[in-house]
């Protein structure tokens, strides 16, 4: 099980300038930046490289994007140091979430290790081949079944989702009741690599699957 | 004629009332000859045009999002030009019929249209906008008024109809899809459309400028128009202020 995150002091710098940052020039996301890096964040970015690790057939030094990943402030170094993920490529929508995840990943982003592109997804169609997709971000977007339509070209990458019920949120457009919901939803269903439920330290269920769609 | 000013009515929020107030506001405030057209779900009137309806399938009601969709068939005049014969002109000036003209619409004709303009929000907090493009009714964008030239708007519907599914489904509004695909709040210029400027257009119900001029419901007849579009308001609801302003 994969409970912590290196805390090297490469990290220790990209966060503190980071942090220093948003402050002076992106004043209005820093509330973002805290909800972005809350112990409900960490714990379901933990479970994700769990899960992963624990897939018989998981290649060495894969090829990761994430959909809609934000900050991407825990998931990167989980993928890169704690998965060994050889690049992590963020597709999202938000040009601060953008310029502010190379701030926290800037060790990344100067070894080329992570990179950054404004695209909807829903949309466009990615620009490259991935051997993991993770969408941890399911409940405010499209179902990924317009994704599947978009790239029908990525050579059969392995696909990890995120969603959650908890449907107070306005930007949650697409909540679904249970982790067996969500793979019908993105057709991985009924075969699963993994499914199962989490309640977040903040009180919300999230689910996740894993599995290649049908 | 060239200059063209367009509305469009559907559903019962507005009855023929207000387009009538429209078209009298805009003869009252325009002094260069100009066309008018209703786009509408019930044509009775000889500038009404029967509204298309080819979107009404990815409308889903219980969600209630993109509500205003059928505002946008008025830049489908050279998609398919069975579905908008009738509408003639090259200079095209939308309107919503919640509108208060206070000054001449030439203004709007005149305009250099190296690219088509829409309503800049300036009332809005520009760091509350740029946060979250699904989520904020209120975005920097309005497109209660709209100015563009025969041809320009057909790559967004192009772009509409090509992600139609996926447009219905995320947006609460046209103006949140707008303000995520065709217009840049960092930077103007890189948008696809401009922002009207300061002092324009400001919001009956928000004001005008953030933050030094923001006293709502006051009437500023230096500006061209005054919008009564409110986020507040879903279809369907009726907002009977604007009458007295009349």
């Amino acid at each position: 099980m994969v409970n912590h995150i290196r805390y090297t002091p490469e990290l220790a710098a990209d966060w503190k300038q980071a942090s220093a940052d948003v402050k002076k020039d992106y004043p209005h996301q820093f509330r973002r930046t805290l909800d972005a890096s809350t112990s409900s964040q960490l714990e379901s970015k933990l479970w994700v490289v769990t899960e992963l690790l624990k897939l018989p057939d998981l290649m060495d030094s894969p090829r990761v994007a994430l959909i809609g990943g934000w900050f991407a402030n825990y998931i990167t170094p989980l993928l890169i140091d704690g998965l060994g993920a050889a690049v992590v490529f963020n597709y999202e929508i938000d040009q601060d979430a953008k310029e502010i995840s190379y701030k926290y990943n800037k060790r990344y982003k100067d070894s080329a290790e992570y990179q950054c592109s404004v695209k909807d997804v829903m949309m466009k169609t990615l620009e490259d081949e991935y051997d993991i997709v993770i969408n941890c971000s399911c409940e405010h977007m499209y179902p990924m079944t317009k994704f599947y339509e978009w790239n029908p070209d990525l050579p059969d990458p392995i696909y990890v989702l995120q969603s959650t019920d908890d449907d107070q949120y306005d930007d949650h457009i697409n909540c679904v009741g249970s982790p067996e919901e969500l793979a019908e939803q993105a057709k991985l269903w009924p075969s699963l690599a993994y499914s199962g439920t989490k309640v977040l330290s903040n009180g919300m269920n999230r689910f996740m699957v894993i599995g290649y769609p049908r | 004629m060239e200059n063209t000013v367009l509305c469009v009515r559907w559903g019962d929020k507005y009855d023929n009332t207000y387009v009538e107030k429209l078209k009298e506001q805009c003869e009252e405030h325009c002094s260069v000859p100009f066309n008018f057209y209703c786009l509408t779900e019930k044509p009775i009137q000889p500038y009404d045009v029967l509204l298309p309806t080819y979107w009404d399938k990815y409308y889903l009601e219980d969600r209630g999002f993109f509500w205003a969709y059928r505002k946008y068939y008025a830049f489908a005049l050279n998609d398919d030009p069975k579905i908008l014969p009738k509408i003639q002109g090259n200079k095209f000036l939308l309107l919503d019929l919640d509108v208060v003209i206070h000054q001449d619409l030439k203004y709007f004709f005149d305009l250099p249209m190296d690219k088509p303009w829409i309503v800049r929000g300036w009332w809005n907090n520009p760091d509350t906008i740029k946060r979250n493009f699904a989520k904020h009714k209120s975005t920097p964008i309005n497109s209660s008024v709209i100015r563009w030239d025969r041809g320009q708007l057909e790559t967004i519907v192009k772009k509409i109809n090509k992600n139609v599914e996926v447009i219905f489904f995320t947006y609460p509004s046209a103006d949140n899809y707008f303000n995520h695909h065709w217009y840049n709040v960092w930077n103007e210029e890189k948008g696809f459309f401009r922002g009207f400027p300061q002092g324009d257009i400001y919001s009956w119900y928000k004001g005008n400028v953030f933050p030094d001029d923001m006293t709502a419901n006051k009437i500023r007849e230096d500006h061209k128009i005054c919008l009564f579009n409110n986020s507040g308001y879903g279809e369907g609801e009726y907002d009977e202020e604007i009458k007295d302003l009349w």
